[in-house]
């Protein structure tokens, strides 16, 4: 790796790192076919000038390709701040889940891009940079390089990058889906929680949310379980989510309402019910906490959780009437 | 002095913490989180994915098994139920012939439990 990256002698280049099975050699550019053959409803060009430029310092394309994106999405940061968190030295590169968990410790979300050329100028078109990984070598002598695709012009088929140390680099469309390709079309977008991605997809926008729940950033949690909910309201997991962030959040009634729907819309959802019982129950509503509780034992079969809750309900009920 | 000062500020610090988070953890240690339910939501989109693939689709039909009646039997069951079934597919070998001959053969008795013909697996509420 590094005599390749002496060889071609430039900072430009850097070592992402890829971690991805079953890559595919040369074969065309398919996605570039697609677009010629449906050409999508998007203006025919686009260049969002505020992306602010970081270059790069030699190999971290990652961290500068994650602060112009961060810093685009409102959370100002310097390449610098970032390095410690991506940047692995003994591979010269940043790995791609730890360019979403950056993405997330800073309360955005972490939108893997659907693998498609017409979904990544969607993005653009939308306002939204978007972070590619390139492969600039070949398949077996790799050159990994992360940049922040800004804009693109359909007409001359060509696509604009933030990229090392260029600071608008111009690239046909179809060299860059050849980089583009050798990376499996990995690419991500930073976005706040409230606002959903113009090509986003259901499961993975709102997996995008849980995950942002589970690294603890459970306010913007909360917000991204919203915004998926503002497009499908009838979103199980996303419901559930937003009425578990509420409890965290330590609002009941919150929870208690988002529960309380996903009962409504799934009724067999011995979850929402047990759930419920303990939103119920914070609020020393014991009698229906307790109804719940009993629907949920009822719907749960084995599950050894819901029992625990009923059993739990009870002796709080108790404690707080001899009291 | 500083030492001493750091140690009671230390101290109500730590009490503060157990103030405000113990009540708060106690009452979510019994709320279902998301990601289990994700996990749950998982492994059925696992059982049915391998329903869409088109070698066990013929595979059942040509049992006579209807395959848009096995899903909507599967989408009926519990988290609890599709984790036993995804369980037992986490038992059969990698590799091997595209089908699987285990898959398939697990799959043909998951179905046929389901419609009343087999049982096999404990869970099951057959149709007929």
């Amino acid at each position: 790796m590094r005599g390749i990256l002496r060889l071609t002698h430039s900072a430009r280049l850097c070592a992402g790192l890829l971690l991805l099975a079953g890559l595919t050699g040369c074969a065309g550019t398919p996605e570039l076919a697609r677009l010629r053959a449906a050409p999508p409803a998007l203006p025919a060009r686009v260049e969002l000038e505020q992306v602010p430029f970081f270059p790069q310092e030699t190999h971290q394309c990652g961290p500068a390709s994650l602060a112009m994106a961060l810093t685009a999405a409102g959370r100002p940061v310097t390449p610098d701040a970032l390095t410690p968190r991506v940047y692995v030295p003994e591979r010269q590169g940043s790995l791609q889940v730890e360019m979403l968990a950056a993405t997330r410790r800073e309360g955005l979300i972490a939108y893997p891009l659907a693998p498609s050329l017409a979904d990544l100028l969607a993005e653009i078109a939308a306002g939204t940079p978007v972070i590619v990984l390139q492969n600039l070598g070949l398949s077996v002598l790799p050159l990994w390089h992360y940049a922040v695709a800004v804009g693109y012009d359909l007409p001359r088929e060509e696509i604009v990058l933030r990229s090392g140390l260029t600071r608008r680099e111009v690239m046909p469309l179809a060299t860059f889906e050849h980089t583009w390709a050798r990376s499996g079309y990995w690419a991500m977008l930073a976005l706040p929680p409230a606002r959903l991605p113009a090509t986003a997809r259901e499961d993975t926008y709102v997996q995008a949310a849980l995950a942002l729940e589970q690294v603890g950033q459970t306010a913007a949690a909360h917000e991204a379980y919203r915004t998926a909910l503002s497009r499908w309201p009838g979103n199980r997991l996303a419901r559930m989510g937003l009425g578990n962030t509420a409890a965290a959040l330590g609002d009941w009634r919150e929870a208690e309402a988002a529960f309380r729907q996903v009962t409504r819309d799934h009724p067999r959802e011995w979850a929402a019910y047990n759930n419920l019982a303990w939103a119920l129950a914070q609020q020393k509503r014991w009698k229906e906490a307790l109804e719940a509780a009993q629907h949920a034992v009822q719907l749960a079969g084995d599950q050894p959780q819901a029992r625990q809750t009923l059993e739990d309900i009870r002796k709080r009920m108790k404690e707080a009437k001899s009291r | 002095m500083s030492s001493r000062f750091l140690r009671i500020t230390s101290r109500i610090a730590l009490a503060l913490i157990l103030v405000v988070t113990l009540p708060l953890q106690t009452a979510q240690a019994g709320l279902v989180s998301t990601e289990q339910i994700a996990r749950g939501s998982a492994e059925r989109e696992r059982v049915l994915g391998l329903l869409e693939r088109a070698d066990v689709r013929a595979a059942l039909e040509a049992r006579g098994v209807d395959v848009a009646e096995a899903k909507q039997r599967v989408a009926a069951l519990t988290d609890e139920e599709v984790a036993q079934i995804a369980g037992k597919l986490d038992e059969v070998p990698a590799g091997g012939d595209v089908l699987g001959v285990i898959v398939f053969i697990f799959l043909v008795l998951l179905i046929t439990d389901i419609l009343g013909f087999t049982k096999v697996f404990p869970f099951t509420r057959s149709v007929r």
